[in-house]
């Protein structure tokens, strides 16, 4: 079997795994977990067969459904187009979905309801695949659709807790606006192209700004900005990413705002090719770095890991935004990058927060502490993926947020826009708060006071353990290896992204994309230059072999270290409380960052106004932003 | 060497952790006058510390309140090895004018080992680098003694 | 012969060895000179070295709520990292690992040392070390947006229209136009520089996360022996860093070719400029309370680097 058919079986198999759950799985445990497993798995497989065809010989694979492939240059049929862009998301989505599989054996089995659960699940994972496998708009929108309903069910699946159906119901009510919005710039397309392949609109809309497309990318741009929970679209996510289950928040970050990452990159680079436009690069700069702003501050204020964890997601989507919509070849390679390690310590901290949970029955900030002797290997992974996440070197959040502000500072000095030297320096000052809400969770979770509630916590099994292991050495070796991960991953998606004619040759026939007029925008190599990582490592390994050198061989002069027996009650080993022999005064993570929140406070009076937890609000936010952006549109894209 | 180069710095920065265990507060100032520019006992090295657990040598002044005592102990539990206790003024002694009281624990030998004892009422700044000084002497004879 | 000037390089110097002295040298001499400008007699410079071998030489407490791996651990990881550092940035002319990391790098680097404090101190379990690290967090907030806009403005000053993070250029941009802080344009970067300078060692008045007469040294109350020598050796380290930073970025014109000579301007260079922003500010403040410590830094000190900023973008 060839293995252009393989992308749609790959689908096919996630949607065939739903339904094969519903007829056979609701009885047996043993089969729905067979099921889920064995359809995650043959898709990751699947998928992972057509990195050597796309990414590394840089084939695109076009695939017409039921072989109705296109009549006199118009294509009826749908299409499924992967191309090296799809193939990245493709990848990510499909490790998203096994490792969260993997997860949820043992981290669902106390709740009910396990075959919907896993219906879901596996229709969400077919959808986000199908969408960014298609080559579809209108297939693109319906698998948007099934997206969002299946996310709206598995948000508010643990629906005996407080506040899930009601997240549900604000992913509803959000989610339809953003679809309703996408469906209508779909139509208003097809009225004006009479298609909707995506290569053959690219083709066709190349300078064809009327007022009606500029109508359609306008709503398109929302629709699509909502499923990436951009600000001010972001409000649902912050609670559904807080009810639902880990192993589904994995994803949601995961995947579910990755797609609609995709989605944006797509229309903006690709159908309508606006990414040489300062107006676009502007509009997508300004949601970038409001979104991780405001994402990071509103995650210093909350109190849940899970939901400073999804204020977290909004903002490193800032990141990603901000990177892609530079529109240079360094600024989308940059932002790949990001929406890649995202996924890799996002969904490894969501996964920490899940074993959390599982262990200690809570998430609530202020009722953990001291954890990490009860849970030191969840300890570790989540270290990892907090010194990940805020960009400390060498983990591979630091190699794509460097390449984020050089990527954002090279347009500032190209430009000449101070604008974007502001929006560097907003980066790294988010990227400071992200580690100062990190130190937090630390803090009140794995380190301070153990509370006497928490004596008999365990560790988690190690099937739980085996996706935050898998994610942690990747994100350790994506951080050191990015020169690797950029030449045989980043460097064709980026491409990809930028040069559409061979996007178009393949699905429309050879000499299409000429005939049209597309120019390919030449990618030059993006800059790598002085990060070293390895030279950095082997340094730093040397010092440590020679710090522990030292060490060993003045064991004879030093004194010695004693740390307490297991049992003792010895007063030697207490924690110094001033003398006093106990002092519950856990410094949990509400009482952290006192000196920032005192002169923020503001700021942070006007932001718990904004978030008011009222559907009517937030769908407001949705359509006033709607109408900005439409009116950003119409007055400066030309 | 390296050992002889420890045994000698031991003596050379000795850290003070400063405990009040009920005192009149007139040791206590006398100890932060031995910090000012006209004694300035940092010459010899010697600093405030704030945890016992960085302390070589803990002071002790007051005349150990039955409240104080049992915290007085736990933290002498604390300072890592090998340090050494001073006690300011007459009442960690003796007691002083407070001796016979119901809630008077004093002497303080009865419950840890001195060292030095500053003797006073109050100390004199003086007395205090004398008694500190020698209290780094036996600070690193201790350390000697711990490489045997 | 390559390898032996690698381990030449990070075990001596500008590696391990060189960074160590000097950090104990810079800290005795702002012991020895905060005491005389206050009319003490003042400890001897070698103080610091004493101090150092003494905690060698002290038992090494593991408390009972700490988790002992990372307790002990983190220490080390904080002074790996900083040597690394160190060895990054420029002795005027003499650059050890060319190409290896460029100013962002160097900005995350210096994270590195601060956050194993951050997690050394957590781990012990004690609840002052949980304030403490709570307002080493916010210091390291509030002199991180000066900090980035100084390298932006420098960037944007030796790279002009194209984009330089590059230490090397910024090193060969002064040796020909001669140093940087000759610029009227960066000269406000330059003194917000110092001023973040004394914040990121951490000494008065910015010591407020170590507070030792409010929370008890804050992070290291539970430290002892070994490990608390340690990061007192860090914080040292740090000294010769920043002021080599500062070197680096605002007076490489002072470079001769000679390294002898350009080591000894370096170590006179970062004496003075010790003297200037950590003794002197020192000798003449009291600790600042955290939130006045955060409002200074974002309204003063990081105006007068976004002056520089867009002083330098107006082309001056």
């Amino acid at each position: 079997m060839s293995y252009i058919h393989f992308p749609v079986i790959a689908v096919m198999t996630l949607f065939m795994g739903a339904f094969l759950t519903v007829v056979f799985g609701r009885k047996s445990k043993a089969v729905r977990n067979i099921l889920a497993l064995a359809a995650s798995c043959t898709a990751f497989v699947l998928i992972c067969c057509l990195i050597k065809p796309v990414l590394i010989d840089g084939e695109i694979i076009s695939y017409w459904m039921g072989n109705w492939s296109p009549v006199e240059g118009y294509a009826i049929g749908i299409g499924y187009e992967i191309d090296q862009l799809s193939m990245f998301f493709a990848l990510i989505t499909v490790f998203t979905v096994l490792m969260s599989c993997i997860y949820s054996i043992r981290y669902m089995e106390r709740d009910s309801a396990l075959d919907f659960y896993n219906v879901l699940f596996l229709m969400l994972s077919g959808s986000v695949l199908g969408l960014v496998l298609t080559g579809d708009v209108f297939n693109m929108f319906i698998m948007i659709e099934i997206m969002t309903f299946t996310s709206v069910g598995l948000a508010a699946f643990r629906n005996n807790k407080a506040g899930s159906v009601e997240a549900g119901f604000k992913y509803l009510v959000i989610g339809s606006i953003g679809s309703s919005m996408t469906l209508f710039g779909v139509a208003i397309l097809y009225g004006n192209c009479h298609t909707l392949n995506m290569a053959q609109l690219s083709s066709i809309l190349a300078g064809r700004l009327t007022p009606s497309t500029l109508m359609a990318f306008a709503l398109m741009f929302t629709g699509l900005a909502v499923k990436s929970y951009i600000v001010p679209f972001h409000t649902p996510a912050a609670d559904a990413y807080t009810t639902a289950p880990a192993s589904i928040s994995m994803v949601f970050s995961g995947m579910v705002n990755k797609a609609g990452v995709y989605g944006m990159i797509r229309l903006v680079y690709i159908i309508f090719r606006a990414m040489d436009k300062s107006s676009v690069q502007l509009l997508m700069v300004i949601f970038g770095v409001v979104t991780m702003f405001v994402g990071v501050t509103m995650a210093l204020a909350q109190h849940d890991f899970k939901r400073l964890l999804a204020f977290h997601s909004i903002s490193q989507i800032g990141y990603v935004i901000t990177a892609a919509g530079l529109g240079s070849a360094l600024g989308l390679t940059a932002g790949l990058f990001h929406a890649m390690n995202h996924t890799l310590f996002k969904g490894l901290l969501f996964l920490c927060a899940g074993a959390v949970y599982y262990a200690a029955g809570t998430t609530n900030l202020d009722k953990l502490g001291g954890l990490s002797k009860k849970m030191p290997k969840t300890c570790i992974c989540f270290l990892i993926g907090a010194f990940s996440i805020s960009g400390l070197p060498p983990f591979n959040g630091f190699a794509s947020k460097w390449l984020v502000y050089q990527a954002v500072y090279e347009k500032a000095v190209t430009s000449g826009n101070i604008f974007y030297a502001f929006a560097t320096v907003a980066a790294v000052v988010v990227s400071v708060m992200t580690l100062a809400s990190f130190i937090k969770v630390t803090q009140a979770v794995f380190f301070g006071q153990l509370p006497a509630s928490l004596e008999n916590v365990q560790e988690v099994p190690a099937l739980m353990r085996l996706p935050m292991w898998i994610m942690s050495a990747l994100c350790v070796l994506t951080g050191v290896f990015y020169d690797q991960v950029n030449k045989w991953l980043l460097a064709p998606a980026a491409g990809a992204a930028l040069n559409v004619s061979g996007y178009i040759d393949r699905m429309m026939g050879e000499g299409y994309a000429a005939e049209a007029g597309v120019v390919n925008i030449p990618v030059f190599a993006a800059r790598f230059s002085f990060w070293n990582p390895v030279v950095w490592l082997l340094l730093f390994i040397i010092v440590l072999a020679a710090f522990c050198l030292a060490i060993i061989g003045s064991s004879g002069d030093r004194a010695s270290i004693s740390s307490a027996p297991a049992d003792a009650e010895d007063g030697k080993y207490a924690t110094f409380f001033s003398g006093e022999k106990s002092m519950p005064s856990h410094v949990s993570g509400s009482d952290l960052f006192w000196g920032f929140k005192k002169n923020w406070k503001g700021y942070f009076k006007v932001m718990d106004g904004i978030h008011s937890g009222r559907v009517n609000d937030y769908a407001l936010y949705v359509v006033c932003a709607a109408a900005l952006i439409t009116v950003f549109v119409f007055g400066f894209v030309r | 060497m390296i050992k002889k180069a420890i045994a000698n710095s031991m003596q050379k920065s000795p850290w003070l952790y400063h405990v009040n265990t009920g005192s009149c507060n007139g040791c206590d100032i006398e100890l932060v006058a031995c910090l000012t520019p006209r004694y300035d006992v940092e010459r010899f090295g010697f600093k405030l510390a704030g945890s016992p657990r960085h302390a070589d040598i803990v002071v002790v002044s007051g005349p150990i309140t039955s409240q104080s005592k049992e915290r007085l102990l736990r933290t002498l539990e604390q300072v890592p090895e090998p340090y050494c206790i001073v006690t300011l003024g007459s009442c960690p002694q003796s007691g002083n004018v407070f001796k016979g009281s119901y809630s008077v624990e004093a002497p303080i030998d009865k419950f840890c080992h001195v060292d030095v004892a500053i003797a006073g009422c109050t100390v004199k700044p003086e007395a205090v680098i004398a008694g500190l000084y020698k209290a780094t002497e036996i600070l690193k004879k201790k350390r000697e003694a711990m490489n045997k | 012969m390559e390898y032996l000037k690698i381990l030449f390089n990070i075990l001596v110097f500008p590696g391990c060895l060189f960074v160590g002295a000097m950090g104990l040298l810079l800290s005795g001499i702002d012991r020895k000179v905060l005491a005389r400008m206050q009319k003490r007699v003042g400890p001897p410079i070698i103080q610091p070295l004493y101090d150092f071998l003494k905690l060698l030489g002290k038992e090494t407490i593991v408390p009972k709520a700490a988790n002992r791996k990372v307790f002990l651990g983190a220490p080390v990881v904080g002074f790996a990292a900083l040597v690394v550092t160190a060895a990054l940035i420029p002795v005027l002319g003499y650059r050890a690992f060319e190409g290896s990391a460029d100013l962002i790098v160097l900005l995350y680097l210096l994270t590195i040392p601060a956050v194993a404090l951050i997690i050394g101190g957590s781990s012990s379990g004690n609840p002052y070390a949980g304030i403490g690290i709570s307002r080493e967090m916010v210091t390291m907030m509030s002199y991180e947006l000066p900090l980035i806009c100084i390298f932006l403005a420098v960037a944007k000053k030796v790279g002009g229209s194209t984009l330089c993070f590059s230490l090397s250029q910024i090193a060969a941009y002064q040796q020909a136009n001669g140093s940087l802080i000759g610029c009227v344009s960066l000269i406000p970067a330059a003194a917000a520089m110092l001023l973040v300078i004394p914040a990121e060692v951490g000494t008065q008045p910015f010591d407020v996360a170590e507070a030792e007469t409010e929370i008890l040294e804050g992070p290291l109350i539970e430290y002892s022996g070994a490990p608390l020598a340690v990061f007192k050796l860090n914080t040292s380290m740090k000294m010769y860093i920043m002021t080599a930073l500062f070197s680096a970025l605002f007076l490489g014109g002072l470079a001769t070719g000679v390294t002898a000579l350009d080591v000894l301007i370096q170590v006179l260079l970062c004496i003075a400029l010790t003297l200037i922003c950590m003794t002197t500010i020192h000798a003449v403040t009291a600790r600042l309370k955290i939130e006045h410590l955060f409002k200074f830094y974002w309204t003063v000190v990081a105006g007068l680097a976004a002056l520089s900023l867009v002083l330098v973008w107006l082309g001056f």
